[in-house]
């Protein structure tokens, strides 16, 4: 039995399973979290009754959203009003298949294969699916004959197959560009709950969403394409993979040193795609109540709830894996291959870099939440100016910077050239052009003329304010 | 409204960190870590309810100064034990919520002519101004210090004259007279 589970039951099943209940377990203690922190810059203590330092709080919210009612309003659209929140919740889910979480795991097991010229091939049919084989030794062999049935049986050989598989749900060499494709695919969910509620306050929160995501999704991608760009790869752990060395013998060679710029743009962004203060404006507690979100109740609301956190975990691992060199800590390399050091024969490493990595994400979402409570909302129109007056000419700017480094800096490293790894050497230009770059935009940008004043005044005749006609004002 | 109605305000000037945003933001965030620092340092400003009590606490640190607190009514007894209230409706004229009801009948007693049969303060509309205790000629309606009063309906937040005089009873310690 455990044979056929070797055999056939790949990893991954197992990591994903493990993955997905962490995650939910994480988002229902973010919120506790999200709590805490609010109540800490405002010099408060947080929720702390319910358990041990109120520790057992989410397991009562969660019980709370299971039993309220689940209540519908009328005139809803019943078919979207539903699949509005699972759509929600379903993308982040499926966006989290590909983030890495310990590397490559290389292991050995000897298995018993019917003698092949390519023993490899061999191997490989004895083990699950996806494992990647890389050496098949035959250690002994068994001679052709009978077996108790009386049927006629090839030669066997026990071989020592050596193959790896990624510690993560799955491999995709274009994660990124999947993370970001599926991940913007949850605004849906925010228009269409908005959409079918039938309450102009959602359609509104909706209708918000919808600008807001088109205009940050490109400086997004820029920002991540400064990255790509970088080391010529789409897949996360390759991106983790060449971040896990040493500049000076000591100074982790993480991205946020190399790309300080495009770390700052992701980070906004990211805020703003999980509609997170000070770009919370879909959802605008004040104005809107609650945005798209306003009709919904129970564990509708709770999905949608689940989906935004869930939604920063995903977003913070990219952001990690992108620019704090993932699973990578100084001292927890690989034990094969100096030039491949995500390659590691030991499962606890696994493990631990699998929670070094988690660590790195709390960090960042504690960020999150560090923001939302200190910044106030943007004003729609500010929204906008920061998207396409600032982030997105900046972002620009940085890949065309990066792009110049690598051409020139790149050409002269010869660690660049033969591993696509950033020396030191490549690291300090690139910290350098990072520092011209902003002071470049600082003073560019105060040349350029100012943006028209946007808080422009309605002409009002034949409103109850304004009954007799009047010249069109506006303020400035 | 008319246009000369509009006052126009020049924007206010902003420095080069205004301008990029992310000094100013920067900024913001240590204000709040200081303050989260200090949360965590041990410093909060909260006050655990049931356990503590703002009446317990020093006023200095938030407490309650007894003296001027006014919380829910009590009828005060004399030292045979009766109502020292005489019906005279001078609380219920003042009351600005309007939430006493009284109903006088001739008293039982040789010194006064009138008593309350029926004493009722709506807890609910009360609002603790202290008028009544101001107006009350012989000093039979009183405010006290405790405020934490509750029930499960509106019928129950109506006090009778029992329940005033039962508080009486049990605040006497506390507040005398």
């Amino acid at each position: 039995m455990i044979d056929w589970i070797q055999s056939n039951i790949p990893p991954w099943v197992y990591i994903a399973f493990i993955v997905h209940f962490a995650i939910l377990g994480t988002v229902a203690y973010l919120i506790l979290l999200e709590r805490k922190v609010a109540s800490w810059t405002q010099d408060r203590i947080g929720p702390n009754r319910v358990g041990p330092f109120g520790l057992f709080q989410p397991l009562a919210d969660g019980l709370k959203f299971i039993l309220k009612e689940d209540y519908r309003p009328a005139h809803v659209d019943k078919i979207l009003f539903t699949i509005a929140p699972a759509i929600m919740i379903i993308v982040i889910i499926i966006s989290i298949a590909v983030l890495p979480w310990g590397g490559i795991k290389q292991s050995t097991r000897q298995v018993t294969v019917a003698t092949q010229t390519d023993l490899k091939v061999a191997a490989a049919t004895a083990l699950p699916v996806g494992m990647n084989v890389i050496d098949a030794k035959e250690v002994g062999s068994i001679p052709p004959g009978t077996n108790l049935k009386g049927d006629a049986v090839p030669r066997m050989s026990i071989v020592d197959a050596t193959y790896r598989w990624p510690f993560q749900i799955t491999n995709l060499n274009i994660g990124v560009l999947f993370i970001i494709g599926v991940l913007s695919l949850a605004i849906y969910g925010v228009v269409l709950g908005g959409w079918a509620s039938n309450n102009k306050y959602a359609f509104l929160g909706a209708l918000r969403a919808t600008a807001q995501m088109i205009s940050y999704e490109i400086p997004l991608g820029l920002s991540v394409l400064s990255i790509v760009v970088l080391y010529g790869s789409l897949d996360l752990n390759t991106i983790v993979d060449r971040q896990a060395h040493y500049w000076a013998g000591f100074i982790p060679a993480w991205n946020i040193f190399t790309q300080p710029i495009s770390f700052f743009m992701f980070l906004i962004c990211i805020h703003a795609e999980a509609n997170r203060a000070p770009f919370d404006l879909a959802e605008a507690e004040q104005e809107l109540v609650g945005g798209y979100h306003t009709e919904y109740s129970a564990m509708r609301f709770a999905l949608f709830f689940l989906a935004e956190y869930a939604g920063m975990i995903t977003t913070s691992v990219v952001c990690v894996a992108l620019f704090f060199g993932g699973w990578h800590f100084p001292g927890l390399g690989g034990d094969v291959d100096p030039t491949n050091p995500s390659v590691t024969t030991s499962m606890s490493i696994c493990i631990v870099r699998s929670i070094v990595i988690f660590t790195k994400t709390i960090g960042i979402v504690f960020i999150f939440m560090w923001v939302r409570w200190s910044l106030p909302r943007f004003r729609f129109d500010q929204l906008m100016q920061l998207a396409w007056r600032a982030l997105i000419p900046i972002s620009l700017l940085t890949l065309l910077m990066t792009a110049l480094v690598l051409k020139f800096g790149g050409a002269m490293s010869e660690t660049y050239r033969k591993e696509l790894r950033i020396d030191g050497g490549l690291a300090t230009i690139f910290f350098l052009s990072n520092v011209i770059l902003i002071a470049l935009v600082m003073i560019v940008s105060r040349m350029i003329p100012a943006a028209p004043n946007t808080n422009h005044r309605m002409r009002v005749i034949g409103s109850r304010y304004h009954p007799v006609p009047a010249p069109l004002t506006t303020t400035n | 409204m008319k246009d000369s109605d509009i006052l126009i305000l020049e924007e206010p000037h902003l420095s080069l960190g205004d301008q990029f945003y992310l000094p100013q933001v920067l900024k913001g965030l240590g204000t709040t870590m200081k303050h989260m620092l200090k949360v965590l340092g041990g410093t909060d400003r909260v006050i655990q309810y049931p356990e503590e009590r703002r009446e317990d606490m020093p006023v200095e640190d938030g407490g309650m100064l007894l003296q001027t607190y006014r919380g829910v009514h009590r009828l005060n007894k004399d030292e045979e034990g009766r109502p020292k209230c005489v019906a005279c409706f001078m609380c219920s004229t003042a009351c600005p919520a309007r939430c006493i009801h009284i109903e006088a009948a001739e008293s039982p007693w040789d010194d006064r002519e009138k008593y309350p049969q029926k004493f009722d303060i709506d807890e609910l509309r009360c609002i603790y101004c202290g008028m009544c205790e101001e107006a009350c000629p012989c000093d039979a309606i009183e405010l006290t210090h405790e405020y934490d009063i509750v029930g499960l309906t509106r019928q129950e937040m109506i006090f009778d004259k029992a329940k005033l005089l039962k508080i009486y009873d049990e605040t006497v310690k506390d507040e005398p007279m």
